[in-house]
């Protein structure tokens, strides 16, 4: 008799644990859809750019150090305050380089300035490809391209 | 330091740390016929380390990804609650005058690697380590491929092992997450050359050689010594890492298709060249046809699938002995998935793929989230990487493919693999934490 209640509970036991099982599977999935929901709600308020530059360092604070820029598809660097991106710094020229994205990628022209464009520390001379992550440098003015 | 109060993590934790318990008892019940809870301290040990492991993001104010700590616990947990069930002497430790069974032991491989994984998410707050020495992890990971082409030797025929005094190492496994670092440093460098540059041979468009060329010379390398070593296993798992880590760098579908062209073409090449090649091949289309001598692995492994249908047999009253051992081989390693579907029946399985799928797209959610381009190779590569190794095991046990010799991350026993596996995790959450913080950032 008490052999047949053992395999009874035991039986309840057995069907306990792979019920435990998908009661976890059933929470994750619920984290999942929450996550997903929030994800599309910031994907509507804040991250639907292509990219935007995130000041490193900035000796004269324009643009101010630690914020980041938000980007268009054409993006003028310099220190005339008619670029799209304005630069105050004494080693920056007037219109210094080109920020555009084109296709899939994100390219960077220098505009014939006087002290040069630079990426992750080497100076360009033509147009160059950059990736996510790229630190670019002009003047003074230190910036990494992030999505 | 800022706390993070990690609400997700802590409300998925919870279950777990209840279910690893609850199969102990259930297996310890089945297995003596009477109402006790047996020995509780390994189970007791399990659910503290991922105790000590939330609290230890939680007070370090981590930002990464919540849920895949907890995916790792409920595979980590089924695991353990396998391993402990089964004999204790298939497997074991016994050095600096300890004697440990096999499920004690996997619970010390368990702490090593979350120590490891604790200190990789917490204390690598810059990738650069990784990013601008990929040459130098490229070179570390030859050495120690040539480490085990010299030094090794053959379990099973396979030659993976180095023996280092109290344990033994298998470099492979770290050879993995060393290859998938400079893969992701090489591509995200490279990456636009490799898209906007084209080359093309009839209709299909090929990688410019010379971006391409250095990747795939000390790929081939790999890819050779590997087979060499007679590892067939951790080659499709290179191979299909490398191609998932291109595609999502190029997005181009070309790329893919000649992978899988040359892949066919190299299978073939195998199959005719190399006599245990063939014979895997053989065994996998027909294990019926010598089923006491070649076939025996997988028509044990088939029985077993078989028996446990789709309810199981129940935790501790499944796994049928023969002469006082068990009927299926390598059941705590190459077969641990057999074992789980055999006691816990189809349910059971599909638990245990459910929470590796959960692994796999968390995985994927931190590469698409990642800041740079770095991080997303990186973050794809070791989910690939996980995500491929669980397939090809799992499909190798249900006769889906040619069974290979690997293991089931966080699952089968193994100390080189528990560690890896832990540090691929270690990985994604330091890339996850980084892109947490610039979200907290940019809003607030």
């Amino acid at each position: 008799m008490t052999a047949e209640i053992l395999r009874i509970l035991l039986l309840l036991a057995q069907l306990g644990f792979v019920a435990l099982l998908y009661l976890i599977l059933m929470r994750f999935a619920g984290s999942l859809l929450r996550d997903l929901r929030s994800a599309e709600e910031a994907q509507i308020s804040s991250r639907s750019g292509i990219g935007r530059l995130s000041v490193l360092e900035s000796p004269a604070d324009e643009p101010p150090n630690g914020t980041t820029i938000a980007l268009g598809p054409i993006n003028s660097i310099g220190r005339n305050v008619n670029n799209t991106i304005f630069v105050e710094d004494d080693f920056v020229s007037a219109n210094h380089a080109m920020l555009t994205f084109r296709g899939r990628s994100w390219f960077v022209e220098d505009q014939g300035s006087t002290n040069g464009t630079f990426v992750n520390g080497h100076r360009i001379e033509r147009p160059v490809a950059l990736s996510f992550g790229d630190e670019l440098t002009i003047g003074r003015v230190r910036m990494r391209l992030d999505r | 330091m800022r706390l993070t109060w990690r609400g997700a993590e802590f409300r998925l934790l919870l279950p777990i740390l209840l279910l690893v318990p609850l199969g102990f008892l259930v297996t310890n019940i089945a297995l003596t016929g009477a109402l006790e809870t047996g020995d509780m301290t390994l189970a007791v040990g399990f659910v503290a380390l991922f105790v000590v492991a939330h609290v230890v993001l939680v007070a370090s104010g981590h930002r990464g990804d919540q849920l895949i700590l907890p995916a790792v616990g409920a595979l980590g947990g089924i695991g353990i609650i396998m391993l402990n069930r089964l004999p204790q002497d298939l497997a074991g430790t016994s050095a600096f005058g300890l004697e440990l069974g096999m499920a004690a032991t996997q619970l010390l491989w368990f702490a090593v690697g979350m120590i490891v994984m604790l200190a990789i998410a917490v204390g690598l707050r810059d990738d650069g380590i990784l990013r601008h020495y990929k040459y130098s992890w490229a070179a570390i990971g030859i050495a120690l491929l040539a480490a085990t082409l010299v030094l090794g030797y053959e379990v099973n025929g396979a030659r993976l092992w180095i023996d280092l005094g109290p344990v033994s190492v298998q470099p492979g496994e770290l050879l993995k997450i060393v290859l998938v670092v400079f893969i992701a440093g090489y591509l995200a460098e490279t990456r636009t050359l490799l898209t906007s540059a084209r080359m093309r041979i009839g209709f299909l468009s090929i990688p410019p050689l010379p971006y391409f060329l250095p990747m795939l010379v000390l790929f081939a390398a790999v890819m050779l010594i590997v087979v060499v070593l007679n590892d067939l296993g951790t080659a499709l798992l290179f191979f299909g890492t490398f191609l998932t880590m291109l595609f999502v760098a190029t997005g181009r579908r070309s790329y893919v298709l000649i992978g899988l062209i040359l892949f066919v073409a190299g299978a073939w090449v195998a199959y005719q060249l190399f006599g245990h090649v063939q014979a895997r091949v053989d065994v996998w289309l027909d294990p019926f046809a010598d089923p006491l001598g070649a076939g025996f692995q997988p028509v044990r492994a088939i029985y077993a699938l078989g028996r446990g249908g789709v309810f199981g047999e129940g935790l501790g009253q499944g796994l049928v002995t023969l002469g006082g051992s068990l009927t299926i081989p390598f059941v705590h390693t190459d077969f641990i998935f057999t074992a789980i579907a055999e006691e816990l029946g189809l349910l059971g399985a599909f638990a245990l793929l459910g929470f590796a799928m959960i692994l796999v797209f968390r995985g994927l959610r931190i590469a698409a989230l990642a800041r740079d381009d770095f991080g997303a190779l990186l973050a794809a590569g070791l989910t690939a990487s996980l995500g491929l190794q669980t397939l090809i095991i799992i499909g190798g046990n249900t006769k889906l493919i040619p069974l290979t010799g690997i293991t089931l991350p966080f699952v089968s026993y193994g100390g080189s693999s528990v560690v890896a596996s832990f540090i691929m995790i270690g990985l994604l959450l330091a890339i996850s934490h980084r892109s947490g913080s610039a979200d907290e950032e940019a809003a607030g």
